[in-house]
């Protein structure tokens, strides 16, 4: 109980620490392969403190409860997803309770910017509401996938199920790589970053952020990175002590990275259509054959 | 005689509010919310109370008209009288400026009545006399506002005719086969029967309940009397009336017929259950994908309700203790939150003059903060945000599909999760967010009457959101009279055995982390508080009242999926009428009106039996 309730506490932090770990490094690795130099790894957290102390606009009531609601959505999920076998409220909501918690980062984002009155936030949340219709089809039928396939809607029991038996990679490829096509979509990173998009909509729905709202929304940012990828971790890549979980999410994030550093954006059809194709192909078909696996006496 | 007392109450008080509008409004107003008031006290004191009366013999068919009270109709009984309430509670304000309201609230009451009868009823007999006054007087009331509303009115009591004749059909078959019409008695006596037979019967009940709670086909009715209608009906109509389709599924499924009969019809994947699954699944995608294309709120609601209906067969079909407690959870969650959305929606056409139309509306968040909480929580509940009801309910379904081992039917219930949070955010943020037009700058927020059902529908969604245990427990009371399994449940939540879920848990660790949030939050530099067209546009202007940038707010998806989602069925309905339209001008055709042609046809006829009396002596 004690350890469950420091848990509690220390869990946000490490994914804290870790999430905005890997906003300095996502910048670090980028710049290279781009062969500039790059700010230091620890740019992220420089620039929080500065935005912290900077001067912001507010649009009303709305507009700051949704920013807080996204973030502390944000916070409390970390709480449900085993990371390297520890989940302190994971007895409190299974997956599909993390599929529903997942709602509230991007809700307290679309109510915020909705207050906000602008174009170009409109435009941003209306592609961002697009853009997870398109992803959310074939993550649904991964994770199906998994669920059929362990016969269970717990994200503990399917951890352990991998310790046990290989990783779900071995066993439920096409999932897999299905769930990999669209982490950047997930993420938001190129060649899905149509939401944000500086060039064109000026940041989307973040256009109306300064200072302290800004801080906020990248703090965001860290825990939603380190959520998508420690659930790839928890479903595929057997889960494991919080060491070699770290190690697991490197290397997904950085293989991410890789393809943001190199591709152009698509549009917003386009990404559409993309999501809806082959990771669908490639989900559907991975749930098909988890569910006649399942239904096969052995 | 407790039950007895609350149809008198209902009817008489529906007669005698009519009678007291044409002395005076205000003891009007008065009186109908009294009534209405009573109507719930006396439910409310029949919980868990079991009480069977027969008040009517019918010596000539040797049967009586019969009243019960068990979980399952007091369930359904206190959800209605709850409802009719609040909405005659809105109604005061909304219908100041409408006329025969003497008839308006008459009607409602009488509805109320109807459905009241329609749930206390134990025997079928009675069932359809208060299913048909029930009827009849929902179709007074879509028409009440004349122009459009007639059509609608009419499409609806056309298609409520037939669900009625295949109803009555049923039970004409029953009172042959076995003499008696109570349920109870039926219940024994059909245990016997065959599988056919069950099937017709089921069918036959199907084709009635199902047009009323408007499932895939046979919804094509719901759209237009749901926009039609007025506001506090409208929320009648889509909370509750069309919900009491779900309890005559109940009720002949699982009361009636029961489970042991239930998965003897069919061969293995063609199962009756499964079957239902697939329709219920249908309708899940048809309305949500389509809410999506709608412009019109009410409309956009009322395809909704058409959606949310199917995750309540899904819950239903199944028979299992998780998912019978989901789907009837999911009636009363879905009353609630979509009676909710009816009254804000009533309430913005209260105040901008009748505005429907989404993409003409926008930042009332600023004018109207109740109706726009209300609203926020509404389609919270809608969507099945954690800590509202909607949640507690679908996440029974869902754990129903994936551990009866159909992940395809899953997917289709969480994706239609996924298309109604693209709708429901379009229609909250048309409406409340966004840019607040010049002719709207004097918009206020509604007065009291309309604000305290609001209210009160808004901290009930909230409450059944964080202790789903109070509601839980008369469901698992309604299973263990239906000889299931009883659904084991804790006040905040599901017990391990189930799955997990606590609920307090959850609310604990939002609050603090939202607590935490705000601290630091308030703590740092305070931010300066700007109008709405101060904001930054990367050097562009931001011109005033030009911007509306909602219109075809989801542009890209409706351009794909736009050309799949056609309401094919009411297009099917309206080739229907017109092919048999232009065959019945061409049998008038043979009426000339000519007595020479009808002493023909005499002729013909007469020729045509001589013929086959010779004919016949031939062979």
């Amino acid at each position: 109980m004690v350890i469950k309730a420091v848990w509690i506490i220390v869990l946000p932090i490490i994914a804290f620490i870790i999430g905005v770990f890997f906003l300095g490094l996502s910048r670090k690795v980028i710049a290279r392969i781009h062969r500039r130099y790059g700010p230091p790894i620890y740019q992220p957290v420089i620039d929080l403190i500065k935005l912290m102390n900077q001067k912001s606009v507010s649009h009303g009531r709305l507009f700051d409860m949704g920013v807080i609601l996204s973030l502390a959505g944000s916070i409390v999920l970390v709480l449900f997803i085993p990371f390297g076998g520890i989940a302190p409220l994971s007895g409190s909501g299974d997956f599909l309770v993390v599929l529903y918690l997942m709602l509230l980062a991007p809700l307290g984002v679309a109510l915020s910017g909705g207050e906000g009155a602008n174009p170009n936030i409109s435009i941003g949340i209306s592609r961002k509401m697009m853009l997870s219709l398109g992803y959310e089809v074939p993550l649904l039928f991964s994770i199906l996938a998994v669920m059929t396939y362990y016969k269970t809607t717990s994200l503990v029991e399917i951890t352990k199920a991998q310790q046990h038996l290989s990783w779900g990679l071995i066993y439920l490829p096409l999932p897999a790589i299905a769930y990999f096509m669209i982490l950047p979509a997930m993420l938001g990173i190129r060649p899905f970053d149509i939401v944000s998009a500086p060039q064109e909509i000026s940041s989307g729905p973040s256009v109306e952020y300064g200072g302290k709202y800004l801080a906020l929304m990248t703090v965001e940012h860290a825990f939603h990175t380190f959520i998508v990828l420690a659930l790839f971790v928890d479903l595929f890549l057997g889960g494991g002590n919080p060491f070699t979980f770290f190690v697991k999410m490197l290397v997904v994030f950085l293989l991410g990275l890789f393809i943001h550093a190199v591709f152009p954006r698509f549009r917003i059809d386009q990404a559409i259509k993309y999501c809806w194709k082959w990771p669908t192909i490639l989900a559907l078909a991975g749930l098909i054959i988890a569910y006649v696996v399942t239904k096969i006496p052995l | 005689m407790q039950l007895i007392t609350i149809l008198i109450v209902a009817f008489l008080g529906a007669g005698i509010v009519y009678l007291i509008g044409k002395i005076s409004g205000k003891a009007r107003d008065i009186l109908a919310v009294l009534v209405s008031l009573i109507v719930v006290i006396l439910v409310s004191l029949a919980y868990n109370q079991k009480i069977y009366t027969s008040f009517y013999p019918l010596p000539f068919l040797n049967l009586s008209l019969t009243l019960r009270i068990d979980p399952l109709s007091w369930f359904f009984a206190i959800a209605v009288a709850g409802i009719e309430f609040l909405s005659i509670l809105f109604s005061l304000e909304y219908m100041k400026h409408y006329q025969k309201l003497d008839f308006y609230y008459s009607m409602m009451l009488f509805i109320n009545a109807g459905m009241l009868g329609v749930v206390l009823s134990a025997d079928f007999l009675s069932l359809y006399i208060f299913w048909e006054i029930m009827s009849w007087s929902t179709y007074l009331l879509i028409s009440y506002k004349g122009g459009k509303a007639v059509g609608a009115g009419l499409k609806y009591i056309v298609m409520s005719t037939v669900g009625s004749i295949a109803m009555l059909f049923a039970i004409v078959s029953l009172y042959t086969s076995y003499g008696t019409l109570e349920f109870s008695s039926l219940a024994s006596l059909l245990q016997t029967a065959s599988s056919g037979y069950i099937l017709f019967l089921l069918i036959m009940f199907i084709i009635g309940f199902g047009i009323k709670n408007a499932i895939w086909p046979l919804h094509t009715w719901l759209p237009d009397a749901h926009a039609e209608a007025v506001s506090p009906f409208s929320a009648v109509l889509s909370g509750i009336l069309v919900r009491i389709g779900i309890y005559g599924f109940v009720l002949v499924m699982y009361s009636i017929v029961g489970l042991n009969l239930l998965h003897k019809l069919g061969y293995g994947l063609l199962n009756f259950n499964y079957i239902l699954c697939w329709i219920g699944a249908i309708s899940i995608i048809i309305g949500t994908f389509i809410a999506l294309l709608q412009d019109d709120d009410k409309r956009l609601l009322a395809w909704h309700a058409i959606g949310q209906g199917g995750y309540m067969i899904l819950g239903i079909s199944f028979g299992t203790t998780l998912g019978i407690a989901g789907g009837i959870f999911h009636t009363l969650n879905h009353c609630i939150y979509i009676a909710l959305l009816f009254l804000v929606t009533g309430a913005v056409e209260y105040r901008t003059g009748g505005v429907r139309d989404l993409n003409q509306l926008g930042g009332l968040i600023k004018k109207m903060p109740v109706t726009f909480i209300g609203g926020l929580i509404g389609i919270s509940g809608l969507i099945g945000i954690p800590l509202t009801n909607g949640f507690v309910s679908k996440w029974l379904i869902y754990k129903t599909l994936i551990m009866e081992k159909h992940p395809f039917l899953a997917f289709v219930a969480l994706i239609g999760t996924w298309g109604t949070i693209l709708s429901v955010y379009k229609f909250l943020h048309n409406i409340f967010l966004g840019q607040l037009p010049e002719k709207y700058k004097d918009v206020k927020e509604v007065p009291w009457a309309m604000r305290l059902p609001m209210i009160i529908l808004t901290s009930v969604i909230i409450l059944f959101g964080i202790l789903p245990g109070i509601p839980l427990n008369v469901i698992s009371g309604i299973e263990r009279s239906f000889g299931i399994k009883p659904l084991s449940t804790i006040i905040f939540g599901m017990p391990r055995e189930i799955g997990e879920l606590n609920i307090i848990n959850i609310l604990a660790a939002i609050v603090v982390a939202g607590v935490f949030i705000y601290l630091i939050f308030s703590l740092s530099t305070r931010s300066r508080r700007v109008n709405q067209y101060d904001n930054y546009a990367a050097g562009s202007f931001i011109p005033k009242d030009k911007y509306q940038y909602s219109v075809r707010f989801y542009d890209p998806v409706y351009r794909i999926i736009g050309p799949y989602l056609r309401d094919v069925v009411d297009g099917f309905y309206h080739w229907l009428v017109e092919k048999s339209i232009s065959f019945f001008q061409g049998v008038r055709q043979i009426y000339t009106g000519n007595v020479n042609t009808y002493a023909l046809y005499i002729l013909l006829f007469l020729a045509f039996l001589i013929i086959t009396k010779i004919g016949w002596g031939l062979w």
